[in-house]
């Protein structure tokens, strides 16, 4: 039987017996990572034509080192899973009121990021995350009613100005030059705004959440490919949020697998090192564990399979549950993502095309066939193959 | 007290984001990089002019840059600071700019 979760561990890389739920809390720490390495520290302003009036009337240099100490406490607090919702909480109103106090920091990505830890803050268990889901409707709404009501973004005018003028983006030159002027930039335009519009709607249906969270990483994906750019922080925070939509296991799963296989039992072992969580509880189908889900020992025999309540993964789809499951993913990715600072990044985009694609429905019959391959020659792939159920 | 709060800004959203539809600004609404406006601080002091670095330590702000924002946004920085900090040494201020690529504009402080 898996390990009960315990209190709050010390450990980055844990997420579970906390104040907030598992995918909160690895949202709101993925947010933080990128905060921290992306040293938005150093941004953190001084009072300078603020948004309330007065807060200028403070020392600048005692408002903006205040700032700057708390930010950092705590992030790391957050992180190190010290009192996560007061963390969140602190660590967004830090954000808020940078915000509030300097006209010269405002932006939308530090706004959405400072409200979506604020909100984390507020977390209530009994009522779920629906002020998150509400805060990327409002997002998705506001965006997309603001593009569809400028003439400049109807007619393609300002896309045209932006990835020819500004971007000099070779692809869309490249495309655009075989086309009547602005029939790309306008496609484009209209595609942005039913996909921000339509966002603001699939996001209010709880069964279509995983059609918003694709079309969210899609689109923010397409843009940094397409810029070169995080936006500061919106990349992010927005791909990040989606954690907020996503079913998160609150029992452990059972893995059924060959016990007879070496290979296997290689992998078991990785797998379970990176399971910080105990999520997973691994059975051998020749226990005959298997039938008390309709698996048969000759189809366990060919695949793994994974058991989340009353869904049935098999083979490669169980493979990307264990991986979208476990926090270490997200929490090393966003490491990897937010590492190298927050100019353009070639390393980042492939990073992010690799998963994009890994993770997408379309490539589900390569990795089926990849899975099938590598399962039809697990024994002959690790020397010394044993028998671990003995 | 939490689902106030929240509700609260929320609330506070949504009334931005009708409250756009009615002035050049574009704040707390959602418009992220939906206008770029492209702009050239002229900065007098005493009839002298200001250099960059002395342009972007006034207004921080850069003399010349795009700003994936309203242009109204960078006004409201110039004419703030000179209703303010500023109003001990007046500056005359034009600013050239152009909204998505189009026609120059130009907007000046003090006000004529």
């Amino acid at each position: 039987m898996a390990a009960a979760i315990t209190g709050p561990s010390w450990n980055p890389l844990r997420c579970g017996g906390t104040m907030l739920p598992v995918n909160l809390l690895v949202m709101a720490k993925a947010i933080a990572i990128a905060l921290l390495l992306t040293n938005h520290v150093a941004l953190l302003p001084d009072p300078f034509l603020p948004f309330i009036p007065g807060l200028d009337l403070l020392p600048p240099v005692l408002f903006q080192r205040t700032l700057q100490v708390v930010f950092v406490a705590s992030a790391f607090a957050l992180l190190f899973n010290r009192s996560v919702r007061l963390s969140a909480f602190v660590l967004g109103m830090t954000i808020i009121v940078s915000v509030l106090a300097s006209k010269a920091y405002y932006g939308n990505n530090k706004t959405f990021c400072g409200f979506i830890l604020f909100l984390t803050g507020l977390y209530e268990p009994a009522r779920g995350p629906w002020m998150i889901r509400l805060q990327l409707v409002l997002v998705y709404f506001g965006a997309g009613s603001n593009k569809l009501l400028d003439p400049d973004w109807r007619s393609g005018v300002f896309f045209q100005n932006w990835a020819v003028n500004r971007l000099h983006q070779p692809l869309f030159l490249a495309i655009s030059s075989y086309l009547p002027a602005l029939v790309l930039a306008k496609a484009i335009s209209w595609f942005t705004i039913a996909t921000e519009l339509g966002l603001s709607v699939v996001f209010l249906v709880r069964r279509l959440y995983p059609l918003g969270i694709w079309g969210n990483l899609v689109l923010h994906s397409s843009m940094l490919f397409f810029t070169g750019s995080t936006f500061t922080m919106f990349f992010y925070a927005m791909t990040a949020s989606m954690l907020a939509f996503a079913s998160w296991p609150t029992s452990p799963m059972l893995v059924i697998f060959d016990g007879d296989c070496g290979f296997c039992a290689l992998t078991k072992g990785w797998v379970e090192r990176l399971d910080l969580e105990h999520l997973l509880e691994w059975r051998p189908y020749q226990s005959g564990v298997g039938s008390r889900y309709g698996i048969s020992d000759a189809d366990a025999a060919k695949r793994l399979y994974l058991i989340n309540g009353d869904r049935i993964y098999s083979g490669f789809r169980a493979f990307k549950m264990m991986v979208l499951c476990n926090p270490v993913s997200y929490l090393v990715t966003y490491t990897v993502l937010a590492a190298p600072g927050p100019g353009d990044s070639r390393f980042r985009n492939i990073v992010v095309a690799i998963l994009l694609v890994l993770f997408s429905p379309l490539f589900q019959p390569a990795g089926d066939a990849l899975y099938a391959l590598v399962a039809r020659n697990r024994r002959s792939l690790v020397a010394n193959s044993n028998c671990s159920i003995e | 007290m939490k689902t106030t709060a929240a509700a609260v800004l929320l609330l506070f959203q949504v009334a931005m984001i009708v409250y756009a539809r009615f002035v050049p600004s574009r704040y707390f609404c959602w418009a992220p990089f939906d206008i770029q406006t492209e702009y050239r601080l002229q900065v007098k002091v005493d009839g002298r002019e200001l250099s960059a670095k002395e342009v972007r330590a006034r207004y921080r702000r850069p003399q010349n840059g795009t700003d994936n924002r309203s242009p109204q946004h960078v006004m409201d920085i110039v004419q703030g600071y000179e209703e303010s900090y500023g109003r001990g040494n007046p500056a005359h201020v034009v600013m050239r700019f152009r909204v998505n690529g189009k026609e120059e504009q130009v907007w000046r402080w003090p006000p004529q």
